[in-house]
């Protein structure tokens, strides 16, 4: 290990739910995680800009407003907490992990005997004709807008897609006195209607979800929004930005003129960190995307756990939980007489996450992505945005011998952009399993390599200095 | 564009940036990128090396859409970088690309 | 139908020899590792390079002078094959010296090595430029340069199309291509050998090691040499950047696409292929010494790749003395030789010649016993 190197019992990447909840439970204990992120305020995604709220709670809703105890105790706190930090690279090292990160243009080097990794989630890229475009955003990027400064579309947005955030935005806008012109909803039909029933006790602990789903699908009706369901076809249309949307309803293509397509098409971990680690990684039928193998304490490799969505799509409130489970599991192993039976602390969270884990299948089958979309899109569709790399360029050198996503990569450049395909991942994963016919998990992955975040020349270059 | 609400919301504090040589007045909660979109919209955003127009997807500093120049700096990610009084922004189109 | 020839490695190397073979009429079957796997061809920088090959043993560098005249019609034929640009060009290339010492132990290098062979004398031509010379060749070199060698035989190519290529002109020409099928034993069967792996067994009537790292293993079961070991080099590649009009150079190279690949390192760190933040660190000074307008750009991704190192490095060409159909071919300059792996080496190895035209080449030179 280089001398220069800044040593932590424990570092802790993200400062969302699970983050915060970590290291607010490991200061109670007495320690000082270092909390490293990359936005300016905690928060994370969900309670970004909370701190000093731009919007109204009748608009955001109440669940925005529930992570402010959080905030204030992490506020109160005694932690390490360094804002607008990139960790764009990290590595297992005999005892924990180096970790470079970059702060203020300079990249500094710290080693980390304990690591929690709650980097969150991000949207799912997926792909369809003109999804590229200016004027196509996620729906979660228009309500980062409304949470920075209270931003609005001018024009009434057409929304597409599936997933709780949809809808969410939706009845947000209504809220706001901008509701969209047109919601488009693209969950696959099969298992729409039918899973709920198949899962009574699912159904049960869900019907906080389903209740409030139907209000606002009331209240956009009530409103005049057209709400499509079942919508099988997608596509963006337009020269230099968006002009129109065109969709597909009851095996009918129908035009709508927008300025703005708004789409959502679930969320998957933000996957970078524990895949440059290359952390063992499992493909999750129901939330349809891969997931990183934990146990039953969150652990994910040696001295390492990872804590909210980044293991697997759960919510705030669970993010919450998984934050304080993790920071006693890393408290149970600093304890000299560590008891194999698991605190009644422990017991409470785990019971808590069950029951709350215990709903999501209902919501994951409801929101259910048609797992055929790809291969149903035109040749010309973009997988990579990045290097601009089409699915019909990605067929044909799947057909000359491409046969794994990172042999296609160096056959295509698709994933060598700068997303570091984030982007393109897991639509590349999918569309090699149907061509060879083979699992998502024996088809796997990119290596994902440094820098996960962007850092320049120069400021790597920098630290030799120091 | 995007416009501010003026439906049940804080009084934010107003900075000056300069946006392609223009002052302009925006919150000072807001990224760079947000900001682009509050005073312009996506139109014009960004030109990638293929030639075609581009703009924010995610904002969230995930995709590498929102590239921008900032303080003569090309090609950062203007979702992850707050505006402060005095920044330059400059929209990018496709200068910075070899083909 | 029993195969021709089975190849062990779908590397540059192997798809090279695999191409070639089948070009002649042969039928290849190529057994591969799986996508996980070490893979030098992937992980390299792309130079079509002259200088500093064969220093001790001129006759490899008089190959690789062969190779690079061959590559121009080598980069066509595979377009005209395949429709994919090589991207390749020869407009030469600079190996830049730091301080004076190191131009001056460069040169004599380069010196000797034309002592040592009248065709290189004769043929291989470079010259030492200053910093200020090369700056027509570089733009906005960096002050601190000393200067460099440069070469008219010197290029690049873009390392992971020409593998693509070499895959796409191979199955048109019907060599039959297995992924995620290494080979776990190899042996002599009835007329020919066989390949053991978890999908089965392949035969084929002669058999081609171009196994890489995986020879170590592989070569000796057969009676050829495993005498190959990982040396890492680490790389730095940026964003796309307007073309900076350079002549490549070993120590950074613009790409077709704009991208710049940054780095030379030799590092002996067994077969851990990850990248170090010291050494990234230290590449990252170096270029922005080596070309300053770089220091606001950029990295988009670093990598480590491990050569197939020779004890000598120089390759490895040899047929097998006990089991005769038996060969192996190693080296860690696959893209320079391709062109002439795809040709002349193809066809020694057709004509079961390739022990007596590439003798000096054989494994048997690290068995010599002091």
């Amino acid at each position: 290990m280089p001398t220069n190197a800044r040593p932590t019992e424990i570092a802790i990447v993200g400062a969302g739910p699970a983050g915060m909840a970590a290291a607010i439970r490991l200061a109670e204990a007495g320690l000082r995680p270092v909390v490293f992120d990359l936005n300016a305020i905690p928060g994370g995604q969900i309670y970004r800009q909370l701190a000093s709220p731009q919007v109204d709670a009748r608009i955001m809703g109440q669940e925005y407003l529930r992570g402010r105890e959080l905030l204030a105790a992490f506020d109160r706190a005694a932690i390490d907490y360094r804002p607008d930090s990139r960790v764009w690279w990290t590595q297992r090292e005999d005892d924990g992990y180096s970790l470079g990160v970059l702060q203020h243009g300079r990249t500094q080097h710290w080693q980390a005997r304990r690591l929690i990794l709650a980097s969150g989630a991000m949207e799912r890229g997926w792909p369809f004709p003109g999804w590229q475009l200016p004027g196509v955003m996620n729906a979660g990027a228009a309500q980062i807008l409304l949470k920075q400064g209270a931003l609005l579309p001018e024009t009434p947005p057409v929304l597409a897609g599936s997933g709780p955030l949809l809808y969410l935005l939706a009845w947000q806008y209504l809220r706001a006195g901008r509701p969209p012109q047109l919601v488009l909803d693209m969950a696959s039909p099969s298992s729409r209607y039918i899973e709920p029933l198949r899962r009574p006790r699912g159904a049960w602990l869900g019907r906080g979800y389903l209740a409030k789903g139907a209000r606002m699908i009331a209240a956009l009706r009530r409103a005049g929004v057209p709400v499509r369901r079942r919508v099988d076809g997608l596509q963006a249309e337009g020269g230099e930005a968006v002009e129109r949307v065109r969709y597909r309803h009851r095996g009918r293509w129908h035009v709508q003129s927008t300025g703005l397509l708004l789409g959502h098409f679930g969320i998957t971990p933000e996957p970078q960190l524990a895949r440059s680690l290359q952390l063992a990684h499992a493909w999750h039928h129901s939330q349809q995307c891969f997931l990183p193998s934990r146990g039953p304490t969150l652990q994910a490799d040696e001295s390492l756990w990872i804590a909210g969505d980044g293991g697997g799509i759960g919510g705030a409130l669970n993010a919450e939980r998984e934050g304080r489970l993790a920071a006693l599991a890393v408290l149970d192993t600093m304890a000299e007489n560590a008891t194999a039976t698991p605190s009644e602390e422990a017991q409470a969270l785990r019971r808590a996450r069950r029951r709350d884990l215990a709903a999501r299948p209902l919501l994951e089958a409801m929101f259910r992505l048609p797992d055929d979309w790809l291969s149903t899109q035109p040749d010309t569709t973009l997988v990579c945005r990045c290097e601009s790399v089409s699915r019909g360029e990605l067929e044909s050198a799947i057909a000359q011998g491409g046969a794994g996503p990172n042999q296609l990569k160096a056959f295509t450049r698709c994933g060598m952009g700068p997303c570091q395909g984030r982007q393109c991942g897991e639509s590349v994963n999918r569309l090699l399993a149907g061509r060879l016919g083979q699992s998502h998990d024996a088809v796997g992955y990119y290596h994902i390599r440094p820098p996960v975040h962007s850092v320049t020349l120069g400021e790597l270059a920098t630290a030799q200095q120091q | 564009m995007f416009r501010r609400s003026e439906r049940g919301c804080a009084a934010p504090r107003q900075v000056t940036v300069w946006l392609d040589g223009q002052p302009c007045q925006v919150p000072d909660t807001l990224s760079v990128a947000a900001a682009v979109l509050h005073l312009h919209g996506w139109q014009g955003y960004r030109r990638h090396h293929d030639g075609s127009t581009r703009a924010p997807l995610c904002m969230m500093g995930v995709c590498q859409e929102c590239l921008i120049s900032i303080d003569g700096r090309p090609n950062r990610q203007g979702c992850l970088e707050p505006v402060y009084e005095g920044m330059r922004i400059e929209r990018q189109q496709g200068e910075r690309h070899a083909d | 139908m029993r195969q021709d020839f089975l190849i062990i490695g779908g590397g540059v190397v192997g798809m090279a020899v695999a191409y070639g073979l089948a070009r002649a009429g042969q039928g290849v079957t190529v057994l591969d590792e799986s996508d996980d796997a070490l893979r030098a061809s992937r992980g390299n920088a792309g130079l079509t390079w002259v200088q500093g090959k064969g220093i001790g043993m001129p006759r490899y560098a008089e190959l690789s002078l062969d190779a690079v005249r061959g590559w121009s019609a080598f980069a066509r034929e595979l377009t005209e094959r395949t429709g994919i640009d090589l991207q390749y060009e020869q407009r030469g290339g600079v190996d830049l010296c730091f301080d004076a010492e190191e131009a001056e132990s460069r040169q004599r290098e380069y010196d000797e090595l034309q002592q040592a062979s009248p065709r290189l004398a004769r043929e291989f031509e470079w010259d030492y430029l200053s910093r200020d010379a090369l700056l027509p060749y570089l733009p906005e070199l960096g002050e601190r340069i000393h200067g460099g060698t440069w070469s008219p035989h010197d290029g690049h190519c873009n390392p992971l199309y020409l593998l693509r290529a070499l895959y796409a002109a191979s199955r048109a020409l019907g060599v039959e291509i297995h992924p995620s099928t290494p080979a776990q034993a190899l042996s002599k069967a009835d007329s020919g050998f066989c390949a053991t792996t978890a999908k089965g067994t392949f035969t084929a009537e002669r058999i081609v090691i171009a196994a890489g790292l995986g020879a170590r293993t592989l070569a000796p079961t057969l009676g050829l040499s495993g005498a190959v070991a990982p040396l890492r080099g680490q790389i730095l590649v940026t964003e796309r950047l307007p073309a900076l009009g350079w002549l490549p150079t070993p120590q950074l190279r613009q790409t077709a696409s704009g991208g710049v690949l940054i780095g030379d390192t030799h590092e002996r760190s067994g077969f851990d292929k990850g990248v170090t933040l010291a050494m990234m660190q230290a590449i990252a000074a170096k270029a922005v010494q080596i070309c300053p307008a770089l220091e606001a750009t950029r990295l988009v991704r670093a990598w480590g790749a491990l050569r197939v190192m020779t004890p000598d490095g120089n390759p490895l060409y040899e047929a097998s003395a006990s089991h005769p159909g038996a060969y192996n071919i190693n080296c860690h300059s696959g893209i320079t030789l391709a062109s002439f792996h795809a040709s002349a080496l193809a066809e020694a190895i057709l004509n079961d010649r390739l022990g007596q035209q590439y003798a000096a080449f054989s494994g048997e030179r690290f068995h010599v016993s002091a």
